[in-house]
């Protein structure tokens, strides 16, 4: 570029960046804006888990904004789309974006592994609502995603024994069959689930389980598995759109076993898309708002149009952390990781939320639920 | 190890000649424009997930089935049935033909290299599933269940069920239909001198671009029957499936021998069992190693496919 050209530039970018923060703080004086990021997939099979998480967190930003007229909250949205491959190409972009203070987020585990190395070289820290999978927050793992990544949700190691007993409630001498879909979140799962079961009186793992990859759809082989193995009970460790195609396969083979699945299950569109397949289906999740307070969610429902869904309590939690952190000055990366670090405050379900050395919080909350007419029925939290 | 594979022996065969039959028509979708063209017709897998779809709105949309409403029955359930066939074989033939006006004829007009083909065909079969994926938020899509499963009878410790049963007969017919359409038809003997020789072919008066087209109309045939058959079955489809099917179906092919059509029908079924029978042997997570080291081990020994040389004549 000719030298001349340049300096022009140089001089009228410069004006246009001064006059426009000289308009900008005119015109709304003590107004200030800072970013937060939301991460999970919001199109692709997953999306109504990301989208369901997302909301959440534009309600808490709505609540924080009307208490603190003076700040404004943007929320920049990464779809990852669940998915590891695309997480690590818009994990790079987040990472990067200055302004970003922090995340909520990722949802899911897979996509939270790839995309931790952007994350840990930007210094961001990451509050994800429900990536479960055990090894983020071991320090011997090489998934490990300390100093930036925390979560607000229990682990799988929690998740596996409480699945376990919530699928074998009230069989006696339970038969299970346990198979996964081979993803990074299903097989440890499974292993805590199998593990889970050796807890349980008089519940035996039977005809040696499968893993079945997750572009399946038929699933012939795997209940030719669970009728030879005359399994009375069936857990899935995988995602709800499998799900509902394996559950059709196996009513329509005869089958009267009782089906359960972990939280990845744990979605409205299970039953939508299973039909009448799903009833009685038992899946461990996440109480949500209207599980703590009605009150609270006839206000989310008028404040955002809809009702919350999965992982809002979550959500709402770690979006509340960021939030509470911006008012308290931590407006830069580093400050706002320290402020994480040292949070002690309350869930609104109750419990006191403070992060462990590795970023895990103390409690883990499974709750049951079961299809009824077509839609997952809190049953309370299995205990 | 076995006792599954014993215990469930004539369900997991059903199970497999059905899931075969799929295979099958998808395969001649490959087989058919590999025969006449020597190209293959990446975006098969696209057109048969197009084709899914016929069936899922036929029932959904059309005829208003819902995922709690009854199934149909008598008459009210052929109707439903034979127009979501038809409606599949539609809707994909119509893909099948764009895709070769918009991705082959003009290239081959222009006499380009097989490469830069190879990559138009390999560009519309993206271009169509994203174009699915934003039309459905991609998200899967349920079908309503129209024919009820209901089990038939029991033969040998095994259930025979409707759908099964239905889906073996009907794409049985069409696969015969298709078969003597090639074999007796004047446009089915003009696809097979092109396939044998198309300089000849040309000298002798055959139109080669109608041939090509009809070709690729036919295979979108069989690929459209085959997304009925896949949605009776399974009732359940998503933007991404042709991958999985697509690349199960040309492996039927080159299995049998492609280029071939008799080759695909038994590469196809060959396939179903095989992949059955391997995952409850060894469990479904060995069904793709297994799946690919048979075909492997199958080429070495014949290069041109299990049936690729004993029936040239028949080639399509």
């Amino acid at each position: 570029m000719n030298s001349k050209i340049q300096r022009s530039l140089a001089v009228v970018s410069a004006a246009a960046l001064v006059f426009g923060v000289a308009a900008a703080t005119n015109a709304q004086a003590a107004v200030k804006t800072y970013t937060i990021a939301y991460q999970g997939p919001l199109s692709g099979g997953e999306a109504s888990t990301g989208i369901d998480e997302q909301n959440a967190v534009k309600y808490a930003a709505k609540l924080f904004m009307k208490k603190n007229p003076n700040i404004k909250i943007k929320i920049v949205s990464v779809d990852d789309q669940g998915d590891p491959a695309v997480a690590s190409t818009v994990a790079p972009g987040t990472g990067s974006n200055k302004s970003i203070l922090g995340v909520v987020g990722p949802a899911y585990s897979g996509a939270t592994i790839a995309s931790l190395p952007y994350y840990k070289a930007g210094g961001l820290v990451m509050i994800s609502p429900s990536a479960t999978r055990v090894s983020l927050t071991d320090p011997a793992s090489p998934d490990f995603g300390g100093p930036v990544f925390h979560r607000v949700v229990g682990k799988d190691d929690l998740q596996g024994p409480a699945l376990a007993k919530y699928a074998t409630t009230g069989v006696s001498s339970a038969k299970v069959f346990v198979f996964d879909d081979q993803s990074a979140y299903a097989v440890p799962l499974r292993g805590f689930v199998e593990a889970g079961l050796k807890k349980v009186a008089g519940a035996t793992v039977v005809g040696g389980g499968d893993s079945v990859p997750n572009t399946t759809t038929d699933f012939a082989p795997t209940i030719a598995k669970i009728k030879t193995s005359g399994a009375t009970v069936v857990i899935y460790t995988g995602y709800y759109s499998q799900a509902a195609i394996f559950i059709k396969q196996l009513r329509d083979s005869g089958s009267t076993a009782i089906f359960a699945g972990g939280d990845g299950v744990f979605n409205q569109e299970f039953p939508k898309l299973a039909g009448a397949s799903a009833e009685g289906s038992r899946i461990t999740g996440v109480g949500g708002l209207a599980g703590i307070s009605p009150k609270l969610e006839a206000d989310f429902k008028k404040q955002m149009g809809v009702s919350s869904g999965v992982y809002s309590v979550e959500s709402y939690d770690a979006a509340n952390i960021l939030l509470e952190g911006i008012k308290a000055g931590n407006t830069t990366r580093a400050k706002m990781l320290k402020w994480v670090k040292a949070y002690k405050g309350k869930s609104v379900s109750g419990n006191t939320i403070k992060f462990d050395a590795n970023g895990d919080i103390s409690y883990g909350l499974f709750a049951g639920f079961t299809t009824k007419n077509g839609v997952l029925v809190n049953t309370g939290i299995i205990k | 190890m076995f006792e599954v594979l014993i215990d469930q022996f004539w369900s997991l065969t059903i199970a497999g000649i059905a899931l075969g039959f799929i295979y099958v028509l998808i395969s001649l979708g490959y087989t058919m424009v590999y025969g006449v063209l020597r190209m293959i017709n990446f975006a098969n897998s696209e057109i048969f997930m197009w084709g899914t779809f016929g069936t899922v709105i036929t029932n959904r949309d059309i005829f208003h089935y819902t995922q709690t409403s009854e199934p149909a029955k008598g008459w009210k359930l052929a109707l439903v049935l034979i127009s979501a066939l038809l409606m599949s074989m539609f809707v994909a033939a119509l893909t099948a033909v764009f895709v070769e006006f918009v991705a082959y004829r003009r290239l081959r007009m222009k006499g380009t290299n097989r490469l830069a083909t190879l990559i138009s065909a390999i560009g519309i079969s993206i271009a169509l599933a994203e174009l699915m994926r934003l039309l459905t938020d991609s998200r899967p899509v349920g079908s309503p269940r129209v024919l009820e499963k209901m089990i038939l009878t029991e033969v040998w410790g095994a259930n025979i069920r409707l759908d099964t049963v239905v889906t073996i007969i009907a794409a049985a017919i069409i696969y015969i239909l298709l078969e003597r359409f090639i074999q007796l038809s004047r446009m089915g003997k003009a696809i097979r001198a092109v396939s044998q020789n198309e300089d000849s072919a040309k000298l002798m008066g055959v139109n080669l671009n109608r041939v090509i087209t009809v070709t690729f109309l036919v295979g979108g045939l069989a690929t459209g029957a085959a997304g009925f058959f896949y949605i009776t079955v399974f009732e359940y489809t998503k933007f991404n499936i042709g991958f999985t099917m697509g690349l199960a179906a040309f492996t039927a092919a080159v299995l049998g021998g492609i280029g071939n059509i008799r080759g695909a029908f038994l590469g196809g079924l060959s396939l179903g069992l095989l992949e059955v029978y391997a995952s409850a042997v060894l469990g479904t997570q060995w069904k793709a190693v297994t799946v690919f080291i048979v075909l492997v081990l199958v080429l070495l020994f014949k290069p041109n496919g299990l049936f690729g040389e004993a029936v040239q004549q028949t080639r399509a």
